[in-house]
């Protein structure tokens, strides 16, 4: 659609509107005035040329884009020159006269039509620069375009292409990310999606997000950066003693492990209380314990043994000072190690229940079976066998380890068909 | 009509309708074996009252009041108990036996068919239907004249009687009390007796029922070994006697169920001390007390001082129904007339065959029944069956019995040659 040639006199009341510019609505009233003169409905109407205008005709509000401040100031525009402002009246003519339901017509073509005549005032500039104007789709084209918002001018930044476009494959990504920083999604070639899916759709994309920026990242934490951070403080290293290549030589001869954390933060005091706690960690098996001792320890710890790793971990922060708590750990680890040693009078009244695993020698289910099979022997008038016999003969046996088996292993279906057989065996039932 | 059923039913299931060999199921009971596996079984109802006064599941009592027989099915846990009990020794001590299962899968119906196998074999069998009942729900609670830190427990004593009595006539006639008895101050039971007058003696005076019961099975254990008679102890959820009760004193204070007479007596003779007969247990629980209901295995219901006291023991499990037996009992029902097909009145046979069995069959077995529902359904006309309404009540449940039943219920007579 080509543009009607900007009427002169509209340049000139633009360029003359400055002179006399009245508060902060510069532009918009006085080309109302310029345009209609004698219609001041049509300053409020106008209003609406904050509305970009396509080709279409259709009305398209400002596409996204950094909002830009509305610049009230004058000065600008008298520089840029007639070309910006043209390029806004003109707009804001079509605007105006495109938004036929407001604008009446009839205060419009007249006035407009009026003016024609009268003063040339628009420029060839006018001319030239409206149709370049009436390309624009959004408000970030070029350099130092004005966008109209609402009744202020904004200047628009032009977007410069992401910082990835230029980065090289085999850059140095540390340089990129050298701290804990946001996720910054110009500065991360990574094509990522985050968030929750729209209906049929995808995640959205890094641009914007979010999710991405709130949650923690470890992008200044990948392994050349670690090995930098591992060359830097290799300085303030001594070297690993060459006779401990192996774990279990680790574990032989430094059985117990104490864990400290220090705490760094950014602040006015250097000092921070968790700092205190000492964690001492050792394995009972290089304890020089007995099976008394072992269980006696164990009771006395309680919850601090872990049955499957065969740990114990004795955390201690009741001193203020580190120094104090390991010294207090290693206090507490002599002190179990030699009271476990000892016997007391009244760990004889040990019972069943106190128990740590099912013992059968001297249980319920030993008796009972002696019992019947002397029953059983007695009714086959089999004299004279002792119970040392019984309970060496295979089917005691059998009956034992599937009893032990019950009790510590819990039920299960093979154990409860292996208690079976071996009962089976042990009453002699045929089926 | 007939005909066509056993055409279909033939080639899946080994269910006839043949009424003709009613009887002689009386002779083949002893001689079940695995080939039976899956047939049912009938019980003529005379014999079933006299055989069991209580102990039946409600479910299955429903059943025989609907159908007018009583069906067993011949179940493998039941058959692997019978030979044992055939192949046992009777000069050794009592072995016991503990049936366990999952819920709804047929302990009790197993129990119940031992229970019938030894009365037709002519053992004397002390049945104990439920032994909850014994640490529950007790209005009365006396204090045992016997002994002071007792308690005896009348009406629960008593009913126990009448029922024992109605089962087992014949022995309490024969057999003999070796002891003179006091009841209280003026009574007393010679030695020399029928054992008939103990227990009249427990039903006319209701207040030393309990300790009726307890000479009862003092006299029982002691006199088995002789030989004259053999015993079957069955004692229906057993594992009541070792658990907790919810019977509290008159001061408020909780009783343990050895404080109990009944319990107390039951407990010693569970006990193998005495030889010539077995002891035939259920666990259970439905009904028991403070126990999960996900507990099924023997530790746990049993507890530890239970498990004590009983090993050694030998376990029986008891699953659910295989898909043969599935069949069986399905083709019984449909035999019965008691399920719908689709092309009748109410609801959908592959629906609700799909709901019912939920539990028992696969997928698998789903479509096989839906063929074999349509199966019948095109050999037979469409007709509407006036049928009871069906209550789902869970996938387990298949009308009219419910629990243990899926598991043994519908008998049909095997058919076996004779």
């Amino acid at each position: 659609m080509v543009t009607a040639p900007r009427l002169p006199e509209l340049q000139e009341c633009l360029e003359n509107s400055l002179r006399d510019a009245q508060g902060g609505i510069v532009g918009v009233s006085v080309q109302a005035q310029q345009r209609s003169g004698q219609s001041p409905g049509c300053s409020e109407q106008s209003r609406p040329c904050g509305v970009q205008r396509g080709r279409s005709g259709r009305v398209r509000p400002a596409g996204p884009g950094p909002c830009r401040p509305p610049s009230r100031r004058a000065g600008p525009w008298a520089e840029r020159g007639g070309a910006g402002m043209a390029a806004r009246a003109g707009r804001c003519c079509r605007a105006g006269l495109s938004c036929g339901a407001l604008l009446s017509p009839a205060l419009l073509s007249p006035a407009v039509l009026s003016r024609a005549p009268a003063t040339p005032r628009w420029g060839r500039a006018a001319f030239s620069s409206a149709p370049a104007v009436s390309g624009r789709e959004g408000p970030q084209a070029r350099e130092g375009s004005v966008r109209r918002r609402g009744r202020t001018l904004q200047f628009v930044r032009s977007a410069a292409p992401p910082r990835t476009e230029r980065m090289a494959v085999d850059q140095d990504w540390s340089s990129v990310y050298p701290t804990a920083a946001a996720f910054k999604p110009a500065s991360v070639p990574l094509p990522i999606r985050m968030g929750y899916p729209v209906k049929g759709g995808v995640p959205p994309p890094k641009e914007g997000n979010l999710e991405l920026i709130k949650i923690p990242n470890f992008l200044h934490l990948t392994p050349p950066a670690i090995k930098k951070h591992c060359a830097a403080l290799k300085d303030f290293c001594t070297e690993w003693p060459s006779a401990l290549d192996s774990d279990e030589k680790c574990e032989q001869h430094f059985p117990i492990e104490i864990e400290t954390v220090d705490y760094v933060s950014s602040g006015t005091s250097i000092r921070n209380p968790k700092a205190r706690v000492v964690t001492l960690r050792v394995k009972l098996s290089s304890l020089n314990l007995d099976d008394h001792a072992k269980k006696k320890l164990i009771k006395l710890v309680g919850e601090r043994y872990c049955q499957e790793t065969d740990v114990l971990t004795i955390t201690t922060d009741r001193c203020p000072l580190r120094r104090q708590n390991y010294d207090y750990s290693m206090h507490l680890l002599t002190v179990l190690y030699h009271e476990s040693w000892k016997t007391e009078k009244w760990e004889s009244e040990k019972s069943e229940e106190d128990m740590e695993e099912y013992v059968w020698e001297n249980s319920h289910s030993q008796k009972n079976a002696l019992d019947t099979l002397l029953r059983i022997k007695a009714s086959e008038n089999v004299s004279n066998v002792t119970k040392e016999e019984l309970l060496a003969s295979e089917v005691v046996k059998n009956y034992r380890n599937s009893v032990i088996a019950l009790k510590n292993e819990g039920e299960t279906e093979s154990n409860i068909s292996q208690y079976k057989e071996s009962v089976k065996k042990l009453l002699n039932i045929q089926a | 009509n007939n005909e066509g059923e056993k055409q279909i039913l033939n080639s899946q299931i080994p269910v006839t309708t043949d009424r003709h060999s009613d009887n002689s199921h009386l002779a083949l009971q002893a001689k079940h074996t695995e080939q039976h596996e899956g047939r049912l079984y009938n019980i003529p109802l005379e014999e079933l009252s006299a055989v069991f006064p209580h102990g039946l599941p409600h479910r299955f009592q429903q059943q025989v009041l609907t159908f007018n027989e009583a069906r067993v099915m011949v179940r493998k846990p039941a058959l692997e108990l019978l030979a044992y009990l055939k192949g046992s020794n009777f000069s050794h001590p009592a072995v016991r036996y503990v049936i366990y299962g999952e819920r709804g899968t047929g302990k009790t119906m197993t129990l119940c068919h031992v229970v019938h196998y030894c009365s037709r074999q002519g053992w004397l069998v002390l049945h104990i239907p439920d032994a909850h009942l014994w640490v529950k729900n007790c209005k009365e609670l006396l204090q045992s004249s016997y002994n002071k830190d007792r308690l005896d427990q009348p009406l629960q004593a008593s009913v126990w009687l009448k029922n024992f009595k109605a089962s087992n006539e014949r022995f309490l006639q024969e057999i003999k009390t070796q002891k003179k008895y006091m009841w209280g101050k003026r009574e007393c039971t010679e030695e020399g007796r029928p054992l008939r007058e103990v227990v009249e003696q427990g039903l006319a005076r209701v207040r030393s029922a309990s300790d009726a019961v307890g000479v009862l099975l003092r006299e029982l254990k002691q006199q088995s070994h002789r030989g004259s008679f053999r015993l079957l102890v069955a004692v229906d959820g057993v594992n009541a006697l070792w658990g907790r009760s919810t019977l509290r004193k008159e001061d408020k204070s909780p009783v343990c169920p050895e404080e109990l007479t009944l319990v107390h007596n039951l407990r010693k003779m569970l006990m193998n001390d005495w030889s010539g007969g077995a002891i035939v247990t259920t666990l259970s629980q439905t009904g028991s007390l403070f126990k999960p209901s996900s507990a099924y295995t023997p530790q746990e219901l049993l507890g530890k001082e239970g498990f004590d006291a009983l090993d050694p023991f030998v376990p029986i499990p008891v699953p659910n129904y295989s898909p043969k037996e599935f069949e069986s009992c399905y083709g019984y029902y449909l035999e019965r007339r008691w399920l719908q097909h689709e092309k009748g009145q109410g609801w959908g046979g592959k629906r609700g065959m799909r709901v019912l069995g939920l539990e028992l069959v696969s997928s698998k077995w789903a479509k096989k029944l839906d063929k074999l529902n349509t199966d019948f359904c095109t050999h037979r006309d469409a007709q509407s069956f006036a049928v009871p309404s069906v209550s789902l009540q869970g996938p387990r449940t298949f009308p009219p019995c419910a629990s243990g039943l899926i598991s043994s219920v519908c008998p049909c007579t095997p058919r076996v040659s004779t």
